[in-house]
């Protein structure tokens, strides 16, 4: 060992830990969010009796804090359907953001179908998808009933045979095999 | 490249280089006029075109019609044709990955010595066609309208059964006239000379196959569609 | 005055004239019995060493950062015989951009990044700035101008063949350069946030999730969370206006180093003249003598003017 190498080893070592120092807490601070999850929200939709089983009804609700209008988000309620063999007592609230790309889609009452601007997707009236693009069925959030009126929850996501799965975002095919090439995200909350 | 080849173009470099002429002034001449004529149009296209903006963000809409800034037009239009689910994927990653790709690798896998355009075929041929390709795709991407509004113009009686099929949403599937998606349904804009009336209604109340079924509609908006429909010749 | 040729080009660089044929210097010899010759008055000799000045100047600064060498190098160095207007494209997309980062940081001082507030300053500039709409609008077409810009210089370079050997690496940069673009247009575009910008960026950000396994954490990523939230625009203005900017500039940086060190190409239907005498010396200008691939291909002008061949000059 010459006092070269060892100076050598010495200033490369130093001033890797140097570059370290300031690298990784910058990356830490960008990635961060990453595995950052928010407090989860409920919000207040609207009273028991507004809701009905046939049809959707539109509500808008704040998802997210502090934006003001930029925040808020648009979903479908209405309350279980005995025909379609649902839970009774239940509302089930269908996000509008469709599952290709996230473009708001609209639900058309004469067709009973949501349909998507943007790319031409077409979900049936429990929003699974019968044409266009879209890789799996529309969104939902979850619901509650609180002092007579309805609550909107923590988004999740379908498989095709509309078993929740933790969210995810549009274009990320759920169920089977899919569950791990998309992985659910930490900042997500539990499927319910 | 063979290494008699490099040695080669590096000699006829040299002396082409000897003929030609000094950067300054000719060639930044050259250059100062185009950045002129470049900060002219931009001036212009802003003095003529403006910058007006749009309605607030509103992420509760449900009309609002994304659409993308045109340089991404042809992405967007790939996007539009590939209808399959299973394909989606391959239409947003994919494809624009495997030609990311190429185009980063492309000296290291055209190792042809020969520069003249009319003396590489598959180079040449590959750009134009590519370049046809993007321009086309932004094209259609340009003209494809929103699926809920049909352009064409139709007699006074047909407008109401215009608006309902508008409404109805078939042109998430269907092609009427400029409008709407090329599939998977048929196209519907001379459906009127192809089938009867009946058939039109029979379809529309059982949604064959893919098709979902619109019985729900009122019969008179079933009424107003199917005439507006076999009108369609 | 001085020339400032002679001040500021290098000895072996400059061209002499042939003993012979430069004209003496000085008044030609006159009569100096009939007008003898003037004495200068104080007047006279302050003004020549004014003219002087601009020379001086650029000889001081010359002596301290020595740069002339580089910057006579850069500037004298010849582009092949055949070189057109479509070799313009390349400086034209520089200045495109230089067009968008001063119009940028102008903007960038009227603009906040907040979700609540970028709508209003946005209005702000356009209504009340006094030009704010005008150069609003030369930030906004100056970025389609730039993407065809640079579009139309990649299929120039494409078609002359000029990103083959030994300008691969120039090509490449050039690659990523274009994709930094649409970068800087796709994260610009959320920045005004409007419908148009906002649902636009939705859909790019979901677009980058649909990649398998990294996808999701890389929308998480962009977007600060798992919806778009107090922090995304903010982040992609930093992405905007700091970061990519950063490598954009790095970047052309080291794409016009190359430019400036290997040449730009001649049209590829241009050929050159033989020399007609088969001559070492020929060999020697084609610099074959370190012609072993390490990409040295600038040649110096000969001081005597001649080309080498030893042919006799005009």
């Amino acid at each position: 060992m010459t006092r070269r190498k060892a100076l050598t080893i010495g200033s490369q070592a130093l001033g890797g830990l140097a570059g370290a120092a300031i690298i990784l807490p910058a990356v830490g601070f960008a990635v961060a969010p990453i595995f950052h999850r928010g407090k989860e929200r409920w919000e207040k939709v609207g009273p028991v009796g507004d809701f009905v089983e046939d049809t959707y009804r539109q509500v808008v609700f704040t998802e997210t804090e502090g934006i003001g209008d930029a925040g808020k988000q648009t979903a479908y309620v209405r309350k279980s359907s005995a025909e379609l063999e649902e839970e009774p007592g239940k509302f089930v609230a269908v996000s509008n953001r469709c599952a290709h790309l996230g473009c708001p889609v609209r639900f058309v009452e004469a067709a009973g179908n949501f349909i998507c601007p943007c790319h031409g997707g077409v979900y049936d009236f429990q929003g699974r998808r019968i044409g266009g693009p879209p890789v799996r069925p529309l969104d939902q959030f979850q619901t509650r009933v609180r002092n007579g009126q309805v609550e909107v929850g923590p988004r999740y996501s379908v498989t095709n045979q509309l078993d929740p799965v933790r969210a995810r975002d549009p274009g990320e095919f759920t169920g089977g095999i899919w569950e791990y090439l998309y992985p659910p995200r930490p900042s997500t909350f539990p499927a319910p | 490249m063979k290494p008699k080849d490099k040695q080669a173009y590096l000699e006829e470099y040299e002396l082409l280089k000897k003929k030609g002429k000094p950067f300054f002034p000719y060639a930044v001449m050259k250059d100062s006029t185009m950045a002129l004529i470049v900060v002219a149009v931009i001036i212009v296209m802003s003095l003529i075109l403006g910058a007006e903006q749009g309605p607030k963000a509103d992420p509760t809409t449900t009309t609002y019609v994304p659409r993308p800034e045109w340089y991404f037009f042809f992405l967007f239009e790939v996007l539009r044709v590939i209808k399959p689910p299973e394909l989606v994927p391959l239409a947003t990653i994919g494809i624009p990955t495997i030609c990311m790709v190429l185009l980063l690798l492309l000296p290291f896998y055209d190792r042809n010595p020969e520069r003249r355009p009319e003396r590489r075929p598959l180079a040449t041929t590959a750009g134009c066609l590519t370049i046809a390709a993007m321009a086309y795709l932004t094209y259609l991407g340009a003209t494809g309208g929103s699926p809920t509004e049909i352009e064409m113009k139709v007699a006074p009686q047909y407008e109401a059964g215009k608006e309902v099929v508008a409404g109805a949403g078939c042109l998430a599937c269907h092609k009427i006239g400029e409008n709407g998606n090329n599939g998977p349904g048929p196209e519907l804009t001379h459906i009127g000379a192809r089938i009867p009336r009946a058939a039109i209604v029979r379809s529309v109340e059982i949604g064959p196959g893919i098709m979902p079924s619109f019985r729900e509609l009122p019969q008179k908006k079933l009424d107003e569609l199917a005439d507006f429909l076999s009108s369609l010749h | 005055m001085a020339k400032l040729r002679d001040a500021i080009i290098p000895a072996p660089l400059r061209k002499v004239a042939k003993p012979g044929t430069t004209p003496p210097k000085g008044p030609a010899p006159s009569d100096l019995k009939t007008s003898p010759p003037q004495r200068k008055g104080d007047l006279d000799a302050a003004l020549e060493k004014a003219k002087e000045a601009p020379v001086e100047t650029v000889a001081w600064l010359d002596q301290r950062l020595g740069a002339s060498g580089f910057l006579t190098g850069m500037l004298y160095r010849k582009v092949p015989k055949g070189t057109n207007w479509f070799y313009t494209l390349g400086s034209a997309t520089l200045f495109a951009f230089i067009v968008q980062a001063t119009t940028g940081v102008f903007l960038a001082m009227f603009y906040t990044p907040s979700a609540t507030q970028a709508y209003a300053s946005i209005s702000h500039i356009n209504n009340e700035v006094p030009l704010g709409q005008f150069v609003h609008g030369m930030h906004k077409w100056g970025s389609s101008v730039m993407v065809i810009l640079i579009f139309l210089h990649m299929g120039r370079t494409f078609f002359f063949g000029a990103y083959k050997y030994p300008r691969e690496l120039n090509w490449v940069i050039g690659v990523v350069l274009l994709i930094l673009t649409m970068t800087m247009a796709f994260t610009g575009y959320l920045l005004p946030f409007d419908q148009r910008s906002f649902w636009a960026s939705i859909v790019g950000i979901n677009i980058n999730g649909t990649g398998p396994i990294v996808g999701p954490y890389l929308s998480d990523f962009l977007r600060a969370g798992p919806e778009l939230g107090a922090t995304t625009l903010s982040r992609f203005y930093a992405i905007h206006m700091l970061l990519i900017p950063g490598a954009i500039i790095a970047l052309i940086g080291a794409h016009l180093y190359l430019v400036v060190k290997l040449g730009t190409t001649a049209p590829p239907w241009v050929k050159a003249e033989r020399p007609k005498i088969a001559s070492p010396v020929a060999e020697l200008e084609a610099g074959a003598e370190n012609g072993r691939g390490n990409g040295y291909v600038n040649g110096y002008e000969r001081s005597d003017g001649s080309d080498g061949t030893g042919a006799t000059p005009a």
